[in-house]
């Protein structure tokens, strides 16, 4: 379990400016970039990726573990927003919403699969003690610190609940399962725990 | 992503067909096109105890069935969906906070990747997603497998090794079993029909998530002026159906009653083509015996469909004789 240290008050920055290899920094630059790649742009996609690459590949890597599948999910990613780039609504969120959206669903595709199964039955025997690590393996960045912060703010059981279920890929049921309580506890404890977040992030 | 986010890796099952699938007669009404339709649990009283579902959905924690069943919650809640944009971007802080860097080379290759993928063009006003623009939509990048072959993003696929059995196979030699190509124009609107999915374009606006684009992407494919369907035999049981649409370069695969394998083992499906076999995915999980859809893009004159038992991660190229060769005419 991470110290409970103090939650952080919500954050400074500006609502609605998420953005993964800085959050408060490159929401706008990345709309911009989209428009761009989806003119066929390839620096601008460049660009794209040193922004989200990292972020993406980390999220997926959590999920589906092997070092080389992620690495396919994660081009298989930025490939996907190359494609589809014209097709972003920025009414619908931010474009690192957008894009850490389209990773997590494809890690979660990858790993939920019967051939799989068995290997997701062994991770459960283990996640239990695992989920530590995230907060664990936060380092110095500013960002890292808030979400750890932030993480840390939520009780233990909505900081599982969201651990397991957004880095480790597991259903709310497998999460009810694993923590041995109701299902719809858990669903309950995933909303909480997120809108917690949400609102000490100081994301719209 | 109002409905025209990238579309989930064909290899998912996502929100697809549903139960009857297509080889035999109906596409199972709940299944395809059916997020966001349907009147049901549309706000209102019904709508309370599904709502607590919005943590687990904008996490990917819930079953195909439950997304489904979300996404239709959603389409009459505006309040809802601005509750998801604010917990994705949360959850866009998960995704940021566990970074890593990347290793060199990836970069170059993606880029380079990308210059032989077509762009989807911007959705107009007078022209709201629909079939053309969807049909696409649904492969992921490089049919599927895309990027995500075993054998690597950037690799010149099947030019070497491998032996030569697929060559033969894919060249001439082809199985008896398969059934001559059907004209399904008609039968592919009715299903469509059958399926709601008129009602699933005219609502696109409101669409929020991928999985939608997908069961669009495989309701583009079905709907096309030129879909046709192809139905073969799988040589190790069951039944393959593919409707492909050649204006959209693009198929919808699915099977029904394959064998099930050993945890060890699963079924990879080929694109094989004049210059080798490329990787369109395993498939996913046969679910009540169907398996699919499975939405593969980027069709080029001459392949075919090819289906091999690999090793559960997939192999770069196929390792065993296929248990299925489809021409795709």
């Amino acid at each position: 379990m991470p110290p409970a240290g103090p939650p952080e008050p919500a954050s400074q920055d500006p609502p609605g400016s998420a953005g993964p290899g800085g959050p408060a920094r490159a929401g706008t630059g990345l709309a911009v970039l989209l428009g761009q790649v989806a003119r066929g742009d390839e620096d601008a996609f460049r660009r794209v990726y040193d922004q989200t690459a990292g972020p993406v590949l980390g999220t997926v890597r959590r999920i589906v573990r092997d070092p080389a599948q992620s690495e396919e999910v994660m081009q298989e990613v930025l490939l996907e927003v190359w494609r589809t780039a014209a097709r972003y609504d920025p009414r619908t969120g931010s474009p690192a919403s957008w894009i850490m959206t389209l990773a997590h669903r494809r890690a979660v595709d990858r790993v939920r699969s019967e051939h799989s199964a068995a290997r997701r039955e062994l991770r459960a025997a283990v996640s239990v003690v695992e989920f530590d690590e995230v907060t664990e393996a936060v380092e110095a960045s500013l960002d890292r610190e808030r979400v750890r912060r932030c993480l840390s703010s939520l009780t233990e059981l909505q900081r599982e609940a969201v651990t397991l279920a957004y880095y480790h890929g597991y259903t709310y049921r497998e999460v009810a399962e694993l923590l041995g309580v109701a299902v719809g506890t858990v669903k309950t404890r995933m909303r909480d725990g997120l809108i917690r977040l949400r609102d000490c992030l100081g994301v719209q | 992503m109002g409905g025209r986010g990238p579309a989930g890796g064909a290899g998912s099952a996502g929100a697809g067909l549903g139960g009857a699938g297509l080889g035999g007669a109906g596409l199972g009404g709940a299944g395809l096109g059916g997020a966001g339709l349907g009147g049901a649990g549309l706000g209102g009283a019904g709508g309370g105890d599904l709502h607590t579902l919005v943590g687990a959905y904008v996490m990917d924690a819930v079953t195909p069935d439950d997304r489904v069943r979300f996404e239709q919650h959603l389409a009459g809640c505006e309040t809802c969906r601005a509750e998801v944009r604010g917990l994705r971007e949360a959850t866009a802080r998960l995704a940021a906070a566990a970074a890593v860097q990347p290793r060199d080379g990836l970069r170059e290759q993606t880029v380079l990747a990308a210059g032989r993928i077509r762009q989807l063009p911007p959705v107009t006003a007078d022209a709201p997603a629909g079939p053309t623009g969807q049909a696409t939509a649904a492969g992921g990048p490089g049919a599927g497998g895309g990027p995500g072959e075993p054998g690597g993003p950037g690799e010149a696929v099947g030019a070497s090794g491998a032996g030569s059995w697929w060559r033969r196979l894919a060249g001439t030699g082809r199985p008896r079993s398969w059934v001559p190509r059907l004209a399904v124009g008609v039968a592919v609107v009715a299903l469509a029909a059958a399926a709601g999915l008129g009602a699933a374009m005219s609502g696109a606006e409101h669409r929020l998530d991928m999985a939608q684009t997908r069961s669009h992407a495989v309701a583009a494919v079905l709907t096309a002026p030129d879909a046709t369907m192809l139905t073969a035999q799988v040589l190790s049981g069951g039944s393959a159906t593919v409707v492909m649409s050649h204006r959209d370069g693009a198929l919808v695969f699915t099977a029904a009653g394959l064998p099930d394998l050993a945890p060890s083992r699963a079924y990879q499906l080929w694109l094989m083509s004049p210059a080798g076999p490329r990787s369109a995915g395993l498939l996913p999980a046969a679910r009540h015996g169907m398996t699919g859809p499975m939405v593969i893009s980027g069709l080029a004159p001459g392949d075919k469909v090819g289906l091999t038992v690999e090793a559960a991660g997939g192999a770069p190229r196929p390792t065993t004789s296929p248990i299925l060769m489809l021409p795709l005419r």
